[in-house]
Formats: structure tokens, C-alpha cells, sequence
């Protein structure tokens, strides 16, 4: 889609060309002057927790692991495992207890051993599980930002995409667009998109721009005071760390976004064009 | 569609015991083993997420596509120039004559296919092996390395009834040089990984190994100087060899180190869908996406 734009964009430059040479006696007025290009940065954070998978999924990866315990090779306990070893009567257990998970609480034979030993075997392991530290607690997958609402963070949605979008007064209104700046002559239009990037969200933030290539490109229904079309280019950058401090006074407010949030802020018209470059999950 | 688990779900199990199916037809038992022969082939698909499988598909395969995309209308690309006439039956000055083949090797010159979203690059397979050299005089020298490819791995022999994926094998010597090999003589194991196991052995080796090595920078690339033709260059394998110091770090060895006669040093590729012009560069930029250090010398 993108180089059919490009493509488009420059069969119109060449056309308005030919139609300067081939008018240039009658009339001047009628060439368009040439469109104004900008660089903006679609800046991501990629996720950094694996996705919660759903109930389907979860009943799904089960049956394979039963199918595949059903079926697997036996383990060869006498070349892991010290002969009664505390280790291997620990691994013994908790293979019977996945067992179990499995294939339901009926399967597999008891053991017969005394109480006595049961009871000792049981101590010997926990205070093994104590020297371990297994007592220890997990992190929780929500973070306090999660609940908190905190739009700023960087921690907020761990196994989601998050992007980057500025809130800036723009003709008397308040919009939410990525950031985005114009080109100077000369400057290769990567370059344009990094600095532009450090001027509207400070240089606090190691970034990556992933490719020279634009990722796609904006085209905002033209005003009838100004006929030069204007074009604005995207490009993707990752955030590998710091945060966002906005510079200029017209940047209201920054906030990192999935993309079912950017839907709801953006205008229509922007929405269209971006939405197939943001990453659903 | 929630991103974060809904707190009902979690609790849920899935795995339902009811009682058993009968048992109307019986299945037919194998002569040797009398072990019962299921009537379809039982296939093991992924059993668990998959994290890197996941990184893939979250932020790597646009960023690649972002990265090796080229810009141009397909329709005013240069076509490649036919380097001669096409053998064309319905030409009456063709009938009865010799149609001779292509001359020259092709290998190298073909350029890459139009990138699309299906033929992102990505990684096909991770094809581990290794040689050794006793058991050249004696078989029972190879069983250690089995064991050690088995605990890296996970893999065994058609494990988990996946007759599709061959687990360990054994590679045999396939020429006659004299005073060293013999043809059809065991001389070391491989083991090809597809899926799941490819990603966590590739997050076992970026994790906890590489960083451990000593005297290990990176891979080292070959210099500017060197044929973008070689076949090397365009099958869009990354290759790489670990010394046997390695082995003893991945986590899977070390817990029983001396339970293994001797360590064993090993080569790994990691095969690409990657073909045609500059497809090695394009696999070393998804390897090295997965942390694998690159080192231009």
C-alpha cells in the first residue's frame, strides 16, 4: 500500500512537471506548489511479559502435554539421580504429583512404605524446599500502574505494545498525533524523524529507529487556505529506556497507549491511516 | 479482547476426568513388543507459550520486515534481461533441433523474492551436531554425546510419539579415506529442532551460555572482501561452532557435569526461509535480533 502511495505521489510530481513545461507560456498559477513532507515516529514499547493465553489455548497445551507424557520416552533416573538421593525422592514426588494434574487423582499405584518413613521423607524435603528458598513470592503480572491508571508508565500493559502519543494544541484545538516534526532541505528523512523526535520529547530517551524505509504515510484532508498538499512519513523506533519529558509548551500532555486506546483520542481521519501500523497485541 | 487475565478463567481447570470410553474394537498389538499400535498417527503439538516464539511474532517479524523491505513499483523494476532465446516448441525452426541446457553456474545469481507478509524471514530449524573421533575404534564412545544432545535437547528418539521429528541421530561416515574413516561406521550425533524446542534451546544458549564463555565476542563474520555468490552466501544459514568448555554451561550439563565421560564441543546452524541475493545478511539480522552477537574481524 505504502509504495503504491509513494509511487502515486511521485507519477503526480513528474505529471505536475510536464504540465509546468508544457504551460509555461500561457500560465504559471496553475502549477501546485510542492507538497510539504514530515517525519513522524511511531515510538513503541514491545511487550516484556508473555501473553496470558485463554481458556482455550490453556485446555489445548494440557491435552498435548497428556498426550505427550502419555507417550514420552522413559527417564533415565539412574543417571540424574543418586540411587535414594534426597534429590531424586523429591523429583519422584513431583512427578507424581504432575502425574496426577494429568491423568486424574486415580492414577498410579501407592507406594508402600511405612508411616514412619513417609513422615521422614516429608520433613527431609521441606527443609531441603526452606534451604532453597522456594517460600519466595512471584511478582504479579499487574502492575500498580495497571490499577492506578497511570497513562505515563512505562510498566503499565507488560504483554502489550505500547505507543507513544502527545497531546499538542494544534489551530486553536487539543489533538492526540504521534511525534512529528518537519525536514530540513538536504536531510535524509530518518534523520529528520530522530530529531524531531528529540525536540518534542526530550533527549531523556534511548531510542532505536528501526528502519530507513517509512513504515507509511498521513495524508490530512486539505485546508482551502493553504493548497500545498501535505504528507507526513512514519517511521518505527523502539524505547529501550527513560521516559518521555515533553519541551515545548504546546505539548499538553504524553501518555503510552495500546491500540485500542489510541482509537478512542485520534481523529477518524488519522485513525484510518495509522491503525494497520500499530500492532494488535 | 483482554490483555489481562480475567481472574475467573485462571481458576478454571482444563483438564475434565470423566469416566473412560468403552472399549468396543481392540487395538492391534505389535509382534515384537505386544504393545498396543494406536490406528492414527499421534502427533505432539506445542504444549506450552512459547516466549521467544512470541517475541517473534509481537515485535521482530515487523521490525525485519521494516528493516530488509525494498521500496519500487513491481511494475518498473528492471526485469532480468533473458540471457539467451527460450526453447520454444511452437517455433518451426526449433522443431527437431537440440535443445542444450543453460550454460554456467546459476548459484548466487538469482535475486531474493518480493518480500510479502508470509515470506518474513524466519526461523525454520536449529541443527545441532557434533563429532566424535573415539568412535571411529569403538561405537560405545558415542553414547556419551547422546546422552549430552538428549539433555540439551529434550529430544529423544521419536519422543513424545512424534515420528515426524527424528530426534537423536546417528551420523554415519559416508566415504572411504584411508586411515581415518570408513563408509557406514557411527561417527557422531545430530539432532534437528523445530518449534518449541528450538526456541528454548536458542533461549538456554542466548541466556545463560553466551554470556558465560570466555574469549567469546560474537560470531565472526566473514571479511567485506568475500563473495556475495558463494552458496554459503545466498542459503541463508547462520553457522557457528562451540568449543567443549560450552557444553558444561548450559544449566541442563552442568547439574550433573561428571555424570558424562568428557565434554563435547558442537556445531549449531540456524536455517532461515532466507533465499537469493543477500540472503545471509538477512539471517544474520534474525539471529542476531534473538542476541546472538555478531564480530567483524
Amino acid at each position: 500500500m505504502l509504495s503504491a502511495t509513494l509511487h502515486r505521489s511521485s507519477t503526480t510530481v513528474r505529471t505536475s512537471l510536464r504540465r509546468t513545461i508544457a504551460t509555461e507560456a500561457t500560465t504559471l498559477s496553475s502549477t501546485p506548489p510542492r507538497p510539504q513532507i514530515s517525519a513522524a515516529v511511531i515510538l513503541n514499547r514491545s511487550p516484556f511479559l508473555t501473553r496470558t493465553p485463554s481458556l482455550f489455548e490453556r485446555a489445548y497445551y494440557a491435552y498435548q502435554a497428556r498426550v505427550r507424557r502419555a507417550l514420552h520416552n522413559p527417564f533415565p533416573f539412574d543417571f540424574y539421580f543418586k540411587q535414594g538421593s534426597l534429590l531424586e525422592k523429591r523429583f519422584i514426588q513431583e512427578e507424581r504429583k504432575r502425574e496426577r494434574r494429568a491423568f486424574g487423582p486415580q492414577f498410579g499405584k501407592e507406594e508402600n512404605v511405612s508411616e514412619e518413613e513417609r513422615a521422614a521423607t516429608k520433613a527431609a524435603l521441606e527443609t531441603l524446599a526452606q534451604q532453597e528458598g522456594e517460600g519466595e513470592e512471584i511478582v504479579t503480572r499487574v502492575h500498580p500502574a495497571d490499577t492506578s491508571r497511570d497513562y505515563k508508565s512505562l510498566d503499565r500493559h507488560g504483554p502489550r505494545n505500547l505507543y507513544l502519543l502527545l497531546q499538542a494544541s494544534e489551530g486553536g484545538r487539543d489533538i492526540w498525533r504521534f511525534p512529528q516534526g518537519g525536514s530540513e532541505k538536504g536531510e535524509p528523512l530518518h534523520q529528520a524523524a530522530y530529531r524531531d523526535l528529540q525536540a518534542e520529547c526530550g533527549d531523556h530517551m534511548d531510542t532505536w529507529i528501526v528502519s530507513r524505509n517509512p513504515i507509511g504515510v498521513y495524508k490530512p484532508p486539505p485546508p482551502p487556505s493553504t493548497p500545498s498538499e501535505q504528507l507526513t512519513f512514519f517511521f518505527k523506533a523502539h524505547i529501550m529506556a527513560g521516559q518521555c519529558q515533553p519541551q515545548h509548551a504546546s505539548i499538553k500532555d504524553f501518555a503510552w497507549l495500546t491500540k485500542q486506546e489510541i482509537e478512542s483520542r485520534v481523529d477518524q481521519h488519522y485513525w484510518d491511516s495509522v491503525k494497520d501500523m500499530l500492532s494488535d497485541y | 479482547m483482554c490483555p489481562l487475565a480475567a481472574p475467573t478463567s485462571a481458576t478454571r481447570s482444563v483438564a475434565r476426568f470423566g469416566r473412560a470410553p468403552r472399549i468396543t474394537k481392540h487395538l492391534r498389538r505389535n509382534r515384537e513388543t505386544n504393545l498396543p499400535q494406536p490406528h492414527v498417527n499421534i502427533l505432539t503439538r506445542q504444549f506450552a507459550p512459547c516466549r521467544l516464539e512470541d517475541h517473534y511474532y509481537t515485535t521482530l517479524q515487523d521490525d525485519l520486515m521494516y528493516m530488509t523491505f525494498k521500496h519500487g513499483n513491481p511494475e518498473v523494476l528492471k526485469k532480468q534481461r533473458d540471457i539467451r532465446l527460450k526453447f520454444d516448441p511452437d517455433d518451426p525452426y526449433v522443431q527437431n533441433r537440440y535443445n542444450p541446457p543453460v550454460g554456467g553456474s546459476q548459484m548466487g545469481r538469482k535475486p531474493a523474492p518480493p518480500l510479502t507478509p508470509e515470506n518474513v524471514i524466519r526461523l525454520e530449524k536449529i541443527s545441532i551436531h557434533t563429532m566424535v573421533k573415539e568412535a571411529i575404534s569403538t561405537k560405545s564412545n558415542l553414547l556419551g554425546a547422546i546422552m549430552a544432545l538428549r539433555a540439551l535437547t529434550g529430544e529423544t528418539y521419536k519422543g513424545g510419539g512424534r515420528h515426524t521429528v527424528e530426534g537423536i541421530q546417528i551420523v554415519r561416515g559416508k566415504k572411504s579415506v584411508g586411515g581415518w574413516i570408513r563408509p557406514g561406521i557411527p561417527v557422531g550425533v545430530k539432532v534437528d529442532l523445530k518449534g518449541q524446542s528450538m526456541y528454548d534451546f536458542l533461549g538456554t544458549l542466548v541466556e545463560f551460555v553466551l554470556p558465560r564463555l570466555r574469549d567469546f565476542n560474537g560470531v565472526t563474520l566473514p571479511p567485506l572482501s568475500s563473495s556475495t555468490n558463494s552458496p554459503s552466501a545466498v542459503s541463508g544459514v547462520v553457522s557457528f561452532g562451540l568449543p567443549p568448555v560450552a557444553m558444561g554451561l548450559f544449566p541442563q550439563i552442568e547439574v550433573n557435569l561428571d555424570s558424562y565421560p568428557r565434554t563435547y564441543g558442537m556445531h549449531i546452524h540456524f536455517v532461515t526461509n532466507a533465499t537469493g541475493l543477500g540472503a545471509q545478511n538477512r539471517a544474520r539480522a534474525l539471529v542476531s535480533a534473538f542476541q546472538i552477537p555478531f564480530l567483524r574481524r
